[in-house]
């Protein structure tokens, strides 16, 4: 009577257990407030005439290395875009902080450049708080897209953000999506 | 295939021991593999959270990443149970039954830990194909539920983690389940041709298990027959010599008897004269006594050997027991042995051979009042009875009885344990008795000795 009960339990642990996976997976990061326009304080080159798609990573965030993979599939896919990965470098580290897997990804991706936010003076400009969040400006700077572009934390794979970034790159209308990845700066 | 044949149920019943035997030990096997194949998933998913999220940051702060404690606390869960039951309950059916649901709620679990890759769906194809190693194919109904289930929920609500597009067409559940679906009818086909396999084979084991017992219970008859055939020849030999031995024995007894009675008459003479003159002497006196006793033990002899060769064919006639052994009593010399004779007034009378049952009774009783000899308590009891067409006489006596060795040969001729005995008193007992058609055999199994003579109703007696 006993191996019954306890099998059941064991049966709740496991489908309870996954389905706080799927929910911490599911959860989005806070999407913070990007600028309608172009912040004319930032540092970053928009390329006249086109349209530029800016991304802000944390270097160390294992989830957006999905974003990463889901940037590169956007960017083999269109043309007249150019990308700017910029990776957080939080005040008291320096350059080997952004070095890694990430960083090495990012350099494979087509008509991308890579550049260091030191002291995510650009995040803020931005007014973006997670990592993986995309931002695409039309060519008159006016922004068209905001969000995440993978379907959960760390999630490779096609979905919804992917699909309107993509959309907006075609003119199809201004979109956005959650975005899923680890906060850019801590709170203190 | 005759012994096998013509036993059945046998083969059946031995054919569903060993396909059980087979099957349970399958089943052990194959949960020692999922044991060891939970535990290392765990291992694996742990592995691959401390390695490719080990952190989760803000800004310069880290702390271990959720699917860190994950892997540990939910994959230590999923595996826990199964691993237990496997290793403590291997042929249960619950346990099959959790390692299948155990195994397809990995496979989700390292879908969500490896970021959705489409690769990390092929665990779902492996799990079943080892499910299948059980042979059981009612464990891919539990297994496929659960596929089922995660599927599901994923399409309701996160389809693009199970099918890699926002929006799937509305038949990609159908292929999905299709494949799905394919997998498990070749599954279950293999499984239910392993079992009939099994089962094909267990049955052959059994027919040459069986056969083989019955070829050896074959053999172990034969060896039987041979030995008592041999020992047959030996008793024939041991009889035919005995007989030619006995042949000459009373040919020689028979050509000493009247020397003999020459030698008693003229000593029987010569002691009447010696005794007549008085000569006072006291030695001749004893010397005469030795002469008349040994004469007497060589008559005693002379006269054995001839009742033993004689081969006298029976007289019956009717023959009272009691009178009978009162008869032989009177001729026993019993210096202070109680002899009983125990019958039933109301016992019929049988049909014998007087003159030889006579013998038969003088001897046994000899025998009993010589064990006892000596002992103040010593007694001697004959019975005799019948029951149901048969007769049985038994003489007893609460001597020291006879030990196993001496009882195996009493009634052979020529053997005996009495420092003067002949060896061919029991001998001449057991010849008149199988001549009646009868048996004698002895029992010294409850202290002192018991002959027990038995022979068949050949004429039915009137009472006494």
């Amino acid at each position: 009577m006993v191996l019954p009960v306890v099998v059941v339990l064991w049966l709740l642990a496991c489908v309870g257990g996954l389905a706080a996976l799927w929910r911490y997976k599911a959860t989005p990061a806070p999407d913070g407030s990007p600028p309608a326009r172009w912040p004319e304080s930032s540092a970053v080159a928009r390329d006249g005439g086109q349209a530029t798609l800016v991304m802000l990573v944390h270097p160390r965030c294992a989830c957006s290395r999905a974003s990463l993979h889901e940037l590169n599939e956007v960017m083999n896919r269109v043309r007249g875009v150019t990308a700017t990965i910029l990776f957080v470098q939080p005040d008291g580290t320096d350059e080997t902080w952004v070095r890694g897997e990430s960083w090495e990804r990012a350099h494979e991706i087509p008509n991308a450049r890579v550049l260091v936010d030191r002291g995510g003076q650009e995040a803020r400009r931005f007014r973006v708080v997670a990592s993986g969040h995309t931002l695409l400006y039309d060519a008159a700077g006016a922004l068209v897209f905001s969000g995440g572009i993978t379907g959960a934390r760390g999630h490779e794979g096609d979905n919804a953000g992917r699909q309107r970034l993509l959309a907006a790159i075609r003119g199809d209308g201004a979109g956005s999506s959650h975005v899923f990845g680890c906060a850019l700066a801590d709170e203190r | 295939m005759t012994a096998a044949g013509g036993m059945p149920g046998a083969v059946d019943r031995r054919a569903a021991e060993l396909f059980d035997e087979r099957r349970n030990a399958n089943y052990r096997r194959t949960s020692r593999i999922f044991a060891l194949l939970m535990a290392g998933q765990w291992v694996f998913a742990i592995a691959v959270a401390i390695l490719f999220s080990p952190y989760g940051w803000e800004g310069k702060q880290k702390a271990v990443h959720a699917h860190v404690w994950i892997a540990i606390f939910l994959g230590g869960t999923l595996s826990s149970l199964p691993i237990y039951l496997t290793l403590t309950q291997p042929t249960s059916a619950l346990t099959r039954n959790v390692v299948a649901v155990a195994q397809m709620l990995w496979s989700a679990v390292l879908i969500h830990l490896s970021g959705g890759r489409i690769e990390t769906h092929f665990h779902v194809f492996g799990s079943l194909a080892f499910l299948a190693f059980y042979r059981d194919w009612k464990l891919l109904l539990p297994a496929t539920v659960v596929v089922a289930a995660d599927h599901l929920a994923r399409q309701m609500f996160w389809p693009e983690s199970v099918y890699g597009i926002v929006n799937p067409e509305w038949w990609r559940f159908i292929e999905h389940a299709f494949w799905v679906v394919f997998e498990d009818t070749v599954l279950i086909a293999a499984c239910l041709l392993a079992v009939d396999e099994m089962r094909t084979t267990t049955r052959a084991q059994a027919e040459v298990e069986l056969l083989s017992d019955s070829e050896r219970a074959k053999s172990r008859a034969l060896n039987h027959a041979l030995d008592e055939l041999r020992t047959s020849q030996e008793q024939l030999v041991r009889a035919e010599k005995l007989a030619a031995v006995g042949q000459l024995a009373a040919s020689v007894g028979h050509e000493l008897r009247n020397p003999l009675a020459a030698v008693r008459n003229a000593s029987t003479y010569i002691g009447k004269r010696l005794r007549e003159s008085n000569n006072g002497e006291p030695r001749v006196r004893q010397f005469l006594d030795i002469m008349d006793r040994e004469l007497d033990g060589c008559a005693k002899i002379i006269t054995d050997l001839l009742d033993f060769a004689r081969e006298r064919p029976i007289q019956a006639r009717p023959c009272p027991l009691a009178s009978l052994a009162a008869e032989a009593i009177a001729l026993v010399p019993a210096s202070r042995t109680a002899i009983e004779i125990d019958m039933p007034s109301d016992l019929p009378v049988p049909s014998l051979d007087r003159d030889q049952f006579r013998q038969v009774l003088i001897n046994l009783v000899q025998n009993a009042v010589e064990a006892v000899d000596g002992r103040e308590d010593g007694r001697v009891v004959v019975r005799a009875s019948r029951l149901d067409g048969h007769w049985q006489l038994t003489v007893s006596d609460n001597g020291p009885g006879v030990d196993a060795e001496a009882a195996r040969h009493v009634f052979e001729p020529l053997y005996t344990t009495k420092a003067k005995g002949t060896g061919l008193g029991l001998a001449i007992v057991s010849a008149a008795v199988r001549r009646h058609g009868g048996a004698i055999r002895l029992d010294s199994s409850s202290g002192g000795a018991t002959f027990v003579v038995e022979w068949p109703d050949a004429a039915a007696g009137s009472p006494m």
